[in-house]
Order: C-alpha cells, then sequence, then structure tokens
C-alpha cells in the first residue's frame, strides 16, 4: 500500500514539475514586449544607454 | 584525449552518452532561434561576417585592451569558418562543452547527479545574463573552467601533464576576466607543494595563455585606470527579487537589470536559490567525505575568490571606486558579477552530490524514483523557464543591411589602393551603442568599425541609469576636440592629424555628425562615407611591436603545443586501439 502511494507521489510530483515547465516556457514565450527585460519603446536619447541599475 | 576526472568511462554507453545528450539539448532549447541564419548582436556581442585582423586587435590599439586577444583569435579562425557558423560554433560549443565539463565533477556513480550538474551549469542566471549582455569571452573561460578543474587535478595528483590543458588554457583566457578565472582555477587545482618543475610549468601556461591582453595592458600602463563612476554603476545588483550578495549564491547580480529575465523578479528567483542552495547542504557532507583535502581547499578557494570579488563591489563601493580611479588594471574587476564563474565548480559539485544522495533516499520502485529523478534534472528549467528559446526572443539572429556591404567595398578599396596612407576609420555618431530596427530594436555595440576592416576609432563613453561613463581612450578624446573646430575644412585637417582618413557616418543613430570636407565615397540613406585627404600615418612604438609580438608568440605557442600533444596522443589511441583489434 505504501510503495503503491509513493509511486503515486512521485508521478504526481514529477507530473507537477513537467507542467509547470512546459506552462513557464509557454507563457514566457508570448508574454508581451512590454513585460520583457528591456522595453524597446523607451525613448532614444543622443546616447544610447549601455543599460541600467534600477 | 587525456582528460579524464571522475570519469565516466567505466559506465554502459547509454549512461555515459546521457549527460552528453542533456547537455547538447539544453544548449539547443536555450539558444532556440538564435541558431538560426543571422548575426547575434546583443550588448556587447558583435559578430561580423568576415572580421579583418588589424593592428589594433593585436593589442596595438590606442586604448585598454577590452576585446585581445578574443577579436585576433576570431579574425583568425573566420577564415576557415564563415562568421555567422563560427557564432554558432561558439554559442552552441561553450554551454554543451560547459554542460559535459560539469557532469564529470559530479559523482561518478550518479548519473541523476550528473544530468543535475548539467542543467545547473548550463541554465542559471549567469548564463542567461552573460549571453544576453554578449560576454561570450567570458562564457568560453566559463565553460572551460570545469575541463580545467579536472585536468589540473589530475596533473597535480599523477605524473604527467594532461596536454589538452595547453589549449583549454588559451581558450579560456579570451578576455582578460576570463584569463583571470581560468588562471585562478588552474594555480588553485594544480599547484603542488615539492614539484618545482611541474609549478614552474603552471606558471609558465598561464603567462604565455595570458599573454597578449597582459603585455598590452603593461603598455598602456598609464591609462590603465578607468572612470570611478564606474565602480558604483557595474557593481553586484539585486538580481530581481534577490539582493545582490544573496543572488551571487546561485550565480546572480549582474549590474545591468535590462539583462535580467522577467522571472527572476519573483518568487521563482527565490525557490530557484532554494533548489540550489538544499541540494549543496545535503550534498555537503558527503562531498568533504569523498575528496581529498587539497582538493576541498582548491574548490573553496575559488568560490572564496570569486564571491568575494563580486561581493566587495556591493559592501565596500567606496573602495572599489578609489581602486578603479588610481590604481591600473583595477578596472578588470569593477564588473563584480563577472567574477561568480568562480563559484560555479564548488556549487555544481556540491549541488550534484546532493541530487546524488537525495536519489539514494528516494522510494523504492523504478517508476517513483524516475520520475523525483527527472523533477531534479528539469527543475532548474521549470523555475526560469524564460531563458528558453533564445532568452525568449532576446536573442535573435539579424541580417546587415546591403549599406554595410557598400560601406565596406568602398573602404576596403581605398585601404587597397593608397596601403598604410589611408589612414584609420573614425565612426560617427560619435557614440558607443547602437539600437538600429534592424536588429529588433536590440541595443548592441556598434558593429560598424568591426564590420570594415581599417583600425578605427569609435567612442567608448558609456551611459548607464543616465550617468555618463568616460572612456580610456585619449584618441577619442583628441578625435572629439578635432570635430569641435569651426568649420568642416578645419574639423577634417585635425582628423587628418590624428591619422584619420575615412569617416564613416551612420545616419540611422541618434546623436550628431559634424560635416567633414573630403571626397564623398558612399551615400545612402544609412550610411556615408568620406575620404579624408592626407591623414598623418600612424606610428606605434618599437618596443610595442617587440613586446606584442613575443606575447603572441608565446600565446600561439601553448596553442600549438596543445593541438600537436593532443593530435599525437590521438594517433596513440588509435593506433593502440587498432593493434588491441588486431590481438583480438
Amino acid at each position: 500500500m505504501g510503495s503503491i502511494l509513493s509511486t503515486f507521489g512521485a508521478l504526481a510530483i514529477g507530473g507537477i514539475v513537467a507542467s509547470a515547465t512546459i506552462v513557464g516556457i509557454v507563457t514566457s514565450q508570448t508574454s508581451p514586449s512590454g513585460d520583457s527585460p528591456a522595453n524597446v519603446n523607451q525613448p532614444i536619447s543622443q546616447m544610447i544607454e549601455y543599460g541600467s541599475t534600477n | 584525449m587525456a582528460l579524464r576526472g571522475t570519469g565516466t568511462s567505466a559506465a554502459p554507453g547509454w549512461r555515459c552518452w546521457l549527460p552528453r545528450v542533456w547537455a547538447l539539448a539544453l544548449a539547443l532549447i536555450l539558444l532556440g532561434p538564435a541558431l538560426g541564419a543571422g548575426y547575434v548582436l546583443s550588448f556587447d556581442m558583435v559578430w561580423v561576417p568576415d572580421l579583418a585582423l588589424r593592428s589594433d586587435f593585436l593589442g596595438l590599439a590606442s586604448g585598454l585592451p577590452r576585446a585581445v586577444p578574443s577579436d585576433a583569435v576570431v579574425a583568425v579562425l573566420d577564415e576557415l569558418v564563415p562568421g555567422m557558423v563560427l557564432q554558432k560554433v561558439v554559442l552552441l560549443g561553450c554551454l554543451v562543452a560547459g554542460g559535459i565539463g560539469a557532469a564529470r565533477l559530479a559523482p561518478e556513480s550518479s548519473l541523476v547527479g550528473q544530468l543535475v550538474a548539467v542543467s545547473v551549469y548550463e541554465w542559471n542566471p549567469f548564463v542567461a545574463e552573460r549571453l544576453l549582455i554578449g560576454h561570450w569571452p567570458v562564457l568560453v573561460g566559463y565553460a572551460v573552467l570545469p575541463w580545467v578543474v579536472v585536468g589540473a587535478r589530475r596533473w597535480r595528483t599523477e605524473a604527467s601533464m594532461p596536454t589538452v590543458l595547453w589549449m583549454l588554457v588559451p581558450l579560456g583566457s579570451l578576455s582578460a576576466n576570463s584569463g583571470v578565472a581560468t588562471a585562478a582555477a588552474l594555480l588553485a587545482f594544480a599547484l603542488a607543494r615539492h614539484r618545482t618543475r611541474a609549478n614552474v610549468t603552471v606558471i609558465a601556461l598561464v603567462i604565455a595563455a595570458n599573454a597578449p591582453w597582459l603585455v598590452s595592458g603593461l603598455l598602456h600602463a598609464s591609462a590603465a585606470t578607468t572612470d570611478p563612476a564606474g565602480a558604483g554603476a557595474f557593481a553586484l545588483n539585486r538580481d530581481g527579487a534577490l539582493p545582490g550578495p544573496v543572488a551571487a549564491l546561485g550565480l546572480g547580480g549582474i549590474w545591468n537589470t535590462e539583462v535580467v529575465l522577467p522571472s527572476r523578479d519573483g518568487v521563482l528567483a527565490w525557490l530557484s536559490l532554494v533548489f540550489v542552495l538544499v541540494l549543496a547542504g545535503l550534498g555537503a557532507r558527503a562531498w568533504l567525505r569523498r575528496t581529498g583535502r587539497r582538493d576541498v581547499a582548491a574548490f573553496v578557494a575559488c568560490w572564496v575568490i570569486g564571491y568575494a570579488l563580486a561581493v566587495v563591489t556591493w559592501v565596500a563601493p567606496d573602495l572599489t571606486t578609489w581602486l578603479v580611479g588610481h590604481v591600473p588594471g583595477a578596472g578588470l574587476f569593477r564588473d563584480g558579477a563577472r567574477a561568480l564563474a568562480l563559484c560555479a565548480p564548488l556549487l555544481v559539485t556540491l549541488v550534484a552530490q546532493g541530487a546524488a544522495e537525495t536519489w539514494e533516499r528516494l522510494p523504492h520502485g523504478v517508476v517513483a524514483r524516475t520520475s523525483l529523478g527527472a523533477a531534479l534534472v528539469v527543475l532548474p528549467i521549470t523555475l526560469m523557464p524564460d531563458a528558453a528559446l533564445g532568452l525568449s526572443g532576446r536573442l535573435q539572429p539579424a541580417t546587415f543591411p546591403g549599406a554595410y556591404d557598400q560601406a565596406r567595398v568602398v573602404v576596403s578599396d581605398q585601404q587597397r589602393r593608397d596601403g598604410e596612407s589611408a589612414g584609420d576609420l573614425l565612426v560617427l555618431p560619435l557614440s558607443s551603442y547602437r539600437q538600429p530596427q534592424w536588429n529588433h530594436d536590440h541595443k548592441v555595440l556598434d558593429p560598424m568599425g568591426r564590420f570594415l576592416t581599417p583600425d578605427y576609432v569609435a567612442s567608448d563613453r558609456l551611459v548607464v541609469a543616465g550617468e555618463e561613463l568616460a572612456g580610456e581612450d585619449p584618441r577619442v578624446i583628441e578625435v572629439s576636440n578635432a570635430l569641435a573646430a569651426v568649420t568642416p575644412e578645419a574639423r577634417s585637417r585635425g582628423l587628418a592629424d590624428l591619422g584619420i582618413g575615412v569617416v564613416v557616418v551612420e545616419h540611422d543613430t541618434p546623436g550628431e555628425a559634424p560635416g567633414l570636407a573630403g571626397k564623398v565615397l558612399l551615400d545612402t540613406t544609412q550610411v556615408s562615407v568620406t575620404r579624408i585627404d592626407d591623414p598623418r600615418v600612424r606610428t606605434v612604438p618599437g618596443g610595442w611591436i617587440g613586446g606584442m609580438t613575443l606575447a603572441w608568440l608565446l600565446y600561439a605557442a601553448a596553442v600549438l603545443v596543445g593541438a600537436s600533444s593532443l593530435a599525437r596522443s590521438l594517433f596513440c589511441r588509435r593506433r593502440h586501439a587498432g593493434a588491441t583489434a588486431k590481438s583480438v
């Protein structure tokens, strides 16, 4: 009985991780560009910034 | 190849191959569209179809050697392989090699441990952020590290030196930062008491592999201090939700928040850190039991150096500001998080050991163990899913506009016709970064100078978080002064006196490009090329040429020794295999 439960438990954990991975990858690929690390619509000044620290 | 660390040779074939296949699969998933046709141009990552070798790439430029020897090595290699293909090979190769190398640091008996090592080494904030900011020589050094660790340990414990180190160490020293990390790992693992001759060889290898940037840096010692403001700008930073020193425990904390993935902004960042720290904690005891004291000391020394160099930029910004502004060469360490590569070997070793220990404690039954083992292997991806497919599309190949090719043709013709008296190239507007539409609006260090063939002057001033950081190249300041003259004729005369013979203006870039007197060689909506009359021929001191020749000879000698030894050992192995087959 214990081994059946642990097998189902392990399968459930594996399934959750697998599903979460797929959902995470798909969601991150389809998120709008404004949510990307750098918003390309930012105003461009005379010199383009190398990066931001904030 | 002479490298075998924890070795997987005793394992059945499929067990031996699974970590390699997983390393390749992860690299393919991570790079995704970046492997398509075109050039991935992201921040400091600039690859062009055919990088021409020029004296500046050899360390003879007027500014600090920021891309020595990487630019020269690429310029040589892309004579054999097209630049586009070479970039894919380098990006894919360093991820795969790093992953496979990490598996060699894991317990030999644990497949799950090896696979988790591959996952953690390839799929972490350090790799994602350095890829996005374009620090590919740092990633090459990062990929080489586990192999250097394995090879150096073997060198210390056995009589013979693994010949492949002669190639790996120069490869891991394509930039100053990665050279320092590779050298630190080699010295930490290879040096041993009472082995004077071997120790001298270790130090000779370190010097030869780092000679190009080291000698060039020494030649520029008088101008080797950098803007103190850079210390604060490039210090270890929070990585999304994680404060800098905490993020550094999981290899995150780059200064530039623009290259931090969105998944690092929430609970996933914390879970990811907890995952690696818990596994590392679980593995620590068993690892200490199975590892010799000398190796423990080397692993810990590398971790402490890496973590301390990173965290000191966060903890003591005043100290780093002073060092960067006053000590020549200290600017090398201003980007604190780069040093975290040195923490990776210990982290991945402990995590792999922890995964192996966890696997041993799992309930019996193939299904349950396989399911939970797979979950352990995949969790790093689950917790940073937006690194997949070219960092969620942030790494997209681009095609250079036709105007670039036209400019290359006219500039190359000019250079061929006038030879040395053609002068150097100036790229305007005088600003470092571009964000062209043809590059999907992604930022990139101006690729024009590398795309064309002559030595070039381009701005090295940077703007970080609205603050301008001064560059180090004195020639840029002189050019800037010449451009401030009142008339086009005076500006051109000033540039000619500085050795500028061709000026390229990129019209799709914000910024000023003052009018110049000269013959217009090309004028398109994107790019124009103007020839400046009678440029002064720039002379390089003979001592500099002698010094850099020696440095390159040392570097090339190390690579050649490695290549010939490797070829000999492969030949011997094949002959041995042939003889064994005959006797059977």
